[in-house]
């Protein structure tokens, strides 16, 4: 058994280091690009949703280098997300791949049936075993993800233009190429100590803006076209409204102190938004309430086109952004859109917030 | 009080339950005009621009119903059965109404919710109700009524009706020749039942000589069955409703072609209706079209698209079905 599975930012250091420990063989589908977007885009219906689309690219380039049985994560609706296993397996059937697909439901949805799905992939480990590899790559998730906000936080100030992308993809690179948690682990700390000596403007201040909107699109960068990195450069420090770490809490983890942290983020929303509507409208709706209360300059929603809930927390945002005098603009994207005109519209935005925050100064 | 009702979304499948609620409450109600090219532009310029067309029609109700009533009813359907929900939009739309429907008319939501049970969902019309000054006693007997015209409605579905008979009435659909076979006409409610968004597709296929069958013709417990082939539970109400009603209608040969309707950026048909016509091509290989509707839509297209379709299932029946290798040139898709 060689498993894969699809990508979402950072998320395969975390999965590779699990799968590492439990002895399994795994394949990383290769880093998304344009081809990877292109054999999705051609497997897929039209008006799927990007996301979708990608995975199916990531599937095929992955069969490609050898793998044979395919890993998600499921959920029951109301997104369509959850129900992504099942279409994708379809594809792959018509395309005649003889190719196993298992899809992990969060627990709730059948405490057997998950845990005979984790028994399956991981080779029959133990239960102790598995509990162990679970809290290694949970650990290999946080740090990831303290290193990326470091390096958010250096790209906005940092003196020579590119160092902290140069630093996460070197990172990265090497990732993919040590074994297991503990090395991971290491790799991840030497990462920070680098990124930590990346040296910084004095005295600059930058602009703040907050990302919110659909997960995936937030956390893949090829989906977003980099947009971290771009806003960086342009100056600008930016805050995540959903990480990994804040995923894996809701879905997997039973982090009590936690639950109470999100009931208490999630009723920032109210008025405007009081239940939950599928995928991360909600939680759209409430970062970027947060946001402002943190101060933050200005707020940009990411969606694919197409999105379900992130249409419905789209409708919302021009409310919010009258009632509390805060820009906030709205990026939808799908396989069409352009380098060019992206840049465009962030650097309109980041002037825009410059002239404001130049007025109130 | 002078209730609007909007005729869009699944005004057609539920409104005897609605009508009847309000009624038997002694409020009055307007009903939005038919929709028409003014209501899908108001609607499209109100709404966000990424929507879904019937989304944008149903803002495009809600602002026809300005200053004609004194408040506008929103259903906000969150789940109408167990373990199932409609779509994240259809747990939204008040929302999206309030924020982009400018100036907002006052609105009276209902929050339907049956994911747990069907009781717990008839709470919501408990709550708006009695927010409107009716008794409890009142309202459940308001409630009974409207159930009992609801459930005879949907008999009358099961039975062979549809939405378009009862509310437009039944001899504009009446073949006048022989008929030439059977089509199965699957999508939304809200577009097949909708002559001005699904340009008369039903109508359309009638006046060709066929009987059409639609997916509130079939019984729940064969749409459950026919999804079961898939490996986990859909979730989605109507897009186990299209799907399933499909499959059975292929399974069982009640239908020579099918005629699938969506909406340009419907999510949840992206996925249901690629199954349908996958499994389709798979091992039924009926002569199959899909049509996808957005405002720019024109009649013109779609014409076309239905001929070459009716055509297709002329050709089909003379040469029986003796299908080439190259089977996939038959099916428009
Ligand atoms: S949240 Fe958006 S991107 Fe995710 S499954 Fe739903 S529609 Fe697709
Ligand atoms: S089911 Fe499709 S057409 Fe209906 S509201 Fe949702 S996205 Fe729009």
């Amino acid at each position: 058994m060689v498993i894969t599975f699809p990508h979402m930012g950072k998320v395969y250091i975390s999965v590779k280091a699990l799968f590492d420990d439990l002895r399994v063989r795994t394949v990383i589908p290769p880093p998304i690009s344009k081809k990877t977007l292109e054999i999705g885009t051609k497997l897929s219906p039209e008006m799927a949703c990007l996301p979708l689309k990608i995975n199916m690219g990531n599937y095929i380039e992955a069969i490609k280098e050898g793998a044979d049985t395919i890993v998600l994560t499921g959920s029951c609706g109301p997104c369509r997300f959850g129900y992504y296993g099942v279409v994708e397996k379809d594809i792959l059937k018509d395309l005649g791949y003889d190719i196993e697909v298992v899809i992990l439901d969060a627990p709730k949805t059948g405490h057997l049936n998950f845990i005979n799905n984790i028994k399956k992939i991981s080779g029959y480990s133990s239960i102790p075993d598995l509990a162990k590899a679970f809290r290694a790559a949970y650990k290999v998730t946080l740090e990831v993800d303290k290193l990326i906000d470091l390096l958010l936080y250096k790209r906005a100030r940092e003196t020579r233009v590119g160092e902290a992308d140069r630093c996460l993809a070197s990172f990265e690179r090497m990732a993919r190429q040590v074994h297991g948690s503990s090395q991971i682990l290491d790799l991840t700390e030497q990462f920070m100590e680098r990124a930590s000596n990346i040296r910084e403007e004095r005295g600059f201040k930058p602009l703040t803006i907050g990302l919110v909107g659909e997960i995936y699109t937030l956390i893949e960068p090829y989906v977003n076209l980099n947009i971290e990195s771009k806003l960086g450069r342009l100056g600008v420090e930016v805050h995540r409204g959903i990480t990994l770490t804040d995923w894996i809490k809701t879905h997997l983890s039973l982090d009590m102190k936690y639950r109470q942290e999100r009931k208490t983020m999630l009723a920032k929303a109210e008025p405007y938004l009081n239940l939950c509507i599928g995928g991360h409208a909600w939680e759209t709706i409430a970062s970027t309430i947060d946001f402002y209360e943190k101060g933050l300059d200005g707020i940009i929603q990411v969606l694919p086109f197409g999105c379900m809930p992130e249409i419905v927390a789209e409708s919302i945002m021009p409310t919010i952004g009258t009632d509390l005098q805060i820009p906030i603009m709205t990026l939808s994207v799908d396989e069409l859109t352009g380098e060019a005109g992206y840049m465009t519209r962030l650097e309109a935005f980041v002037d825009l917030l410059k002239q404001k925050k130049g007025k109130v100064i | 009080m002078k209730i609007g009702i909007p005729r869009a979304l699944l005004y057609p499948i539920f409104y005897p339950m609605w009508e009847t609620f309000f009624k038997e409450l002694g409020h009055s109600i307007v009903n939005s005009t038919r929709t028409n090219k003014r209501i899908l532009d108001s609607g499209a310029k109100a709404c966000v621009e990424d929507a879904c067309l019937p989304v944008k029609i149903m803002h495009g109700h809600v602002i026809d119903l300005i200053d004609r009533c004194d408040a506008v009813f929103i259903p906000r359907l969150i789940s109408i059965s167990q373990e199932e929900y409609i779509c994240p939009k259809f747990i939204g739309i008040p929302e999206m109404i309030k924020n982009s429907v400018k100036p907002c008319p006052s609105l009276i939501v209902l929050d339907y919710n049956a994911k747990k049970s069907t009781n717990m969902a008839y709470k919501g019309y408990y709550k708006l109700a009695s927010d409107l000054g009716s008794s409890k006693k009142d309202i459940k007997q308001a409630l009974e009524r409207a159930l009992g015209q609801q459930r005879a409605y949907e008999r009358a579905l099961l039975g062979g009706s549809n939405p378009l008979l009862a509310l437009e009435g039944l001899e504009t659909f009446s073949i006048r020749k022989e008929i030439k076979g059977t089509i199965g006409l699957i999508g939304h409610p809200y577009l097949i039942y909708d002559r001005y968004i699904s340009m008369d597709v039903y109508k359309k296929l009638i006046s060709h000589d066929y009987r059409v069958i639609v997916p509130e013709n079939i019984r729940p417990e064969a749409i459950e069955k026919a999804c079961s082939i898939y490996p986990k539970k859909l979730f989605w109400s109507y897009g186990k409703h299209l799907l399933g009603s499909g499959l059975y209608m292929l399974e069982q040969g009640l239908v020579d072609g099918l005629v699938l309707v969506t909406s340009f950026a419907c999510g949840i048909d992206s996925f249901v209706l690629e199954l349908l016509q996958r499994k389709n091509n798979r091992d039924y290989k009926k002569p199959l079209t899909i049509i996808t509707i957005d405002e720019h839509s024109g009649h013109a297209g779609f014409d076309t698209r239905l001929e070459a379709f009716i055509d297709m299932m002329e050709w089909r029946k003379e040469n029986g079905n003796n299908i080439s290798s190259h089977g996939k040139g038959l099916y428009i898709s």
